[in-house]
């Protein structure tokens, strides 16, 4: 592998991670750890009805303020501003968040409002903070976006009707605790999509045009436990020894794009969800082999680490053809794991191919693709290959 | 071919004539509307003692202004941009793509990212235009 002999970037991960069945219930002497004595739970009703809630709650104790539980699919800046004025009623010093990527990044909306008051559609921009936000604990209900490590959050500005990004380093959580336990009854189709968000982290930040090589590596391990795990998640969902390599692994993966970037991947699913409202995990499990096809000429080295961790790259191969296998490998993946393989499965149609593509063009991740994307038509036909 | 003192309104003229003149910026452009402005934060070591405000206003492919501001002016601004003086000097010489200086914080932005991203093809041409003019910067006068 190769790195330009004047590299120069940027690695930042500076969240705690604590791991193990069952180490939700630490969650009490984590705060502590951090100087906080009232938290606020941010979590979403699905998570609520799950009782995944039942036992962070009673190890925290008297140390829970409030809950909010009024998080839905897709998060908004009115929903932040309004449980961060909960938040502030109660007197809240530290935010815990308790499920998948919109109950997080809620959260991160949140501690925003905390520290620096006002609503959180004045806090549009990139590394616009100054100073640490209120400390947060993630205790992630999926294995998939690794929003428990990055900096950014993606909501929902519902009066402009398009979703804003706030990129802060000062704003990444704390601490996440990764606790087997919390995925355990995660559906079949779930396991599978959120755990091919994970996937697609990996593979897009070796593809980047910020790759290098600390993102790299986690990117790597993380392709190699879901690679093995993932599959045994999908075939018995109690098998916690599984379901913890697979949390590991999109952490992993979220440290990797939090630092290397997305690509053309979650451009045309972030699309796909605001257009045609298909989850983002399955959105971008269908699309990942087809954007791969589309930037082998310019991401081979990447593609052909990606075969090395997959196990499917065989002595003699050069690189493009390591490139290849990487595909087909993650074609038969998909496979074997009962993804959906085809966007006509999850219900989009013709029109929404056209108006998601045009969206794609503006989504931000779409800079660091490896091959550079600005038209229309070629995004149009990578969704129709998917189709 | 002329230098000019970075950081000035006679080099910020020259950078004005020069996005002005190009046919490639008009047609790239053609989409744009609005202003951008950059904050320089002081570095009194390398001969910024005080904060520089720059206002930039682009429409539909015509630059409409570029000159030294206020404050108050530059934080009206569409999209504010702010970093450190180091920070600007790079992407002026083409050293960091501007991009990644955003996302790894070298650069702050107050404003709307798909915009920029849409029309990144603009960005990246003042930028390359603002490569074009030879300069004598503060710190290596």
């Amino acid at each position: 592998m190769a790195y330009d002999r004047d590299l120069s970037f940027v690695y930042f991960g500076p969240t705690k991670i604590v791991f193990g069945a069952g180490t939700a219930r630490d969650v009490d002497m984590e705060m502590a750890g951090l100087g906080c004595r009232r938290a606020l739970v941010v979590t979403d009703p699905g998570v609520m009805k799950a009782g995944l809630v039942e036992g962070v709650l009673k190890a925290l104790g008297d140390r829970c303020v409030g809950v909010w539980s009024d998080v839905p699919q897709d998060t908004g800046v009115g929903i932040v501003n309004r449980a961060a004025a909960f938040a502030r009623e109660k007197g809240a010093d530290c935010v815990v968040s308790v499920g998948g990527g919109s109950v997080i990044d809620t959260g991160k909306g949140i501690c925003i409002l905390l520290t620096e008051g006002g609503g959180l559609e004045n806090f549009e921009g990139i590394q616009l903070l100054t100073r640490p936000q209120t400390p947060h604990i993630v205790i992630p209900t999926t294995a998939g976006t690794g929003s428990e490590v990055t900096c950014m959050a993606v909501i929902l500005d519902e009066r402009k009707g398009q979703k804003i990004l706030i990129v802060e380093y000062f704003n990444t959580p704390r601490i996440a605790i990764l606790d087997p336990k919390m995925t355990e009854k995660l559906p079949p189709l779930l396991t599978v999509s959120t755990g091919m968000d994970a996937m697609t982290h990996a593979v897009e930040a070796l593809q980047s045009v910020q790759r290098e090589p600390i993102a790299d590596g986690l990117a790597m391990q993380a392709i190699r436990l879901l690679h093995r795990d993932l599959p045994v998640c999908a075939e018995n969902g109690a098998d916690l020894a599984a379901r913890g390599q697979t949390q590991l692994a999109a952490t992993m993966a979220g440290w990797a794009f939090g630092n290397a970037m997305v690509g053309l991947v979650h451009a045309m699913a972030h699309s796909l969800g605001a257009i045609a409202r298909v989850p983002h995990g399955i959105a971008n499990g269908i699309l990942l082999p087809h954007v791969m096809a589309f930037n082998l000429d310019d991401a081979a080295e990447g593609y052909a680490m990606v075969a090395e961790a997959l196990g499917v790259r065989e002595r003699g191969m050069d690189e493009r053809e390591a490139a290849e296998a990487a595909i087909t490998a993650i074609r038969s993946f998909l496979e074997r794991i009962g993804h959906p393989l085809r966007l006509s499965e999850v219900g989009v149609t013709d029109e929404d191919i056209a108006k998601s593509a045009a969206l794609s063009l503006s989504d931000g991740a779409i800079v660091n693709n490896p091959r550079p994307v600005l038209d229309e038509e070629e995004v149009i036909a990578v969704y129709r290959a998917a189709f | 071919m002329a230098k000019y003192n970075a950081m000035t309104q006679e080099w910020l003229d020259a950078w004005k004539e020069k996005i002005a003149t190009s046919k490639e910026y008009r047609e790239i452009a053609k989409n744009w509307e609005g202003s951008v402005s950059m904050i320089v934060n002081p570095d009194p070591e390398k001969g910024i003692p005080e904060p520089i405000y720059l206002f930039m206003d682009f429409w539909h492919g015509d630059v409409l202004e570029i000159a030294l501001c206020d404050k108050a002016k530059a934080e009206s601004a569409k999209f504010v941009m702010s970093g450190d003086y180091a920070r600007w000097k790079q992407v002026a010489k083409k050293e960091v793509d501007s991009t990644k200086a955003l996302m790894q914080g070298k650069l702050k932005l107050k404003g709307d990212l798909t915009y920029i991203v849409r029309n990144i093809k603009t960005v990246n041409k003042v930028i390359d235009l603002l490569c074009e003019i030879e300069a004598i910067w503060p710190d290596e006068a």
